[in-house]
């Protein structure tokens, strides 16, 4: 691409002018709603897979990479532990809950994403009803 | 025409189909759709009750609608599942609304519309889970 000297300092001012450089970026504040939903995903996505509700852990995995991609370029790490959901009852209630979270977000956010929110509120809440 | 106007309109026909089809079922079938059809009347009573609450004028029930023949249970249940689809679309585009209680009440009508949306899926056999209820396919 660079073949002489004088192009290869004219491209990296070029790279450099782009962004395209091996400066670390610099990551702008994660939104807090977006943020929660998305740990609260997670979790819901483990207790229902390790329970054997594939469909509805498919359902969060559906949420988790939608949230992810809208939270880029930030990166939310990994909780190292998950709240403990040991059986059916527990992950309705775990899922009702979240569905309380994602519903209060749909209700006061003052964003782009109330849709969202409120897809997000009505799939956990649909989980709760048929798993309890 | 607002989108709680639609809605409430669906939630009329709603009411209407569950009427004219759950006398083609039988069975866990026929008593979820007792059961849904009790569920529309009261979202139904509380819409009422949101358009009294804020002084506006709701829409009556129409004398009829156009359902085409139900010749079985099978073609019942397909009626019945489109029509909670369909109203589960019209009421995630009220969720859009900038305007706090529309957007609260169309929420509540989204929600209750997702729960009745699994339970019937469950009841024709399908997987219940659906990552976005209301959206359009």
């Amino acid at each position: 691409m660079f073949t002489t000297r004088r192009g290869l300092l004219v491209g990296a001012a070029v790279l450099a002018t782009a962004g395209c450089t091996d400066t670390p970026v610099k990551l702008i504040e994660s939104d807090a709603d977006l943020t929660a939903l998305l740990r609260g995903a997670r979790s819901l996505a483990s207790a229902a897979e390790s329970l054997g509700y594939t469909d509805i852990a498919a359902d969060h995995t559906a949420h988790i990479e939608t949230l992810e991609r809208l939270l880029l370029p930030n990166v939310v790490e990994e909780e190292e532990a998950a709240p403990s959901i040991a059986d059916a009852a527990a992950l309705a209630e775990a899922e009702s809950e979240a569905s309380g979270v994602a519903r209060e977000a749909c209700l006061t956010t003052t964003g782009d994403y109330a849709v969202l929110f409120g897809e997000i509120a009505a799939s956990r809440a649909a989980h709760a009803a048929v798993i309890a | 025409m607002t989108v709680v106007d639609t809605g409430l309109a669906g939630e009329y026909a709603a009411i209407h189909a569950y009427g004219t089809a759950a006398v083609h079922l039988s069975g866990a079938p026929r008593d979820l759709a007792e059961a849904l059809e009790a569920e529309h009347r009261d979202r139904r009573d509380a819409l009422l009750d949101f358009y009294d609450g804020h002084g506006m004028e709701a829409a009556p029930a129409q004398a009829s609608y156009d359902i085409d023949p139900i010749g079985d249970a099978e073609a019942a249940q397909a009626l019945l599942l489109d029509v909670e689809e369909r109203l589960a679309t019209t009421w995630r585009a009220g969720v859009a609304s900038e305007e706090p209680a529309e957007r609260e009440i169309c929420l509540n009508m989204l929600t209750a519309s997702a729960e009745a949306l699994a339970r019937w899926r469950i009841a024709v056999g399908e997987a219940a889970a659906a990552p976005w209820p209301g959206r359009p396919a």
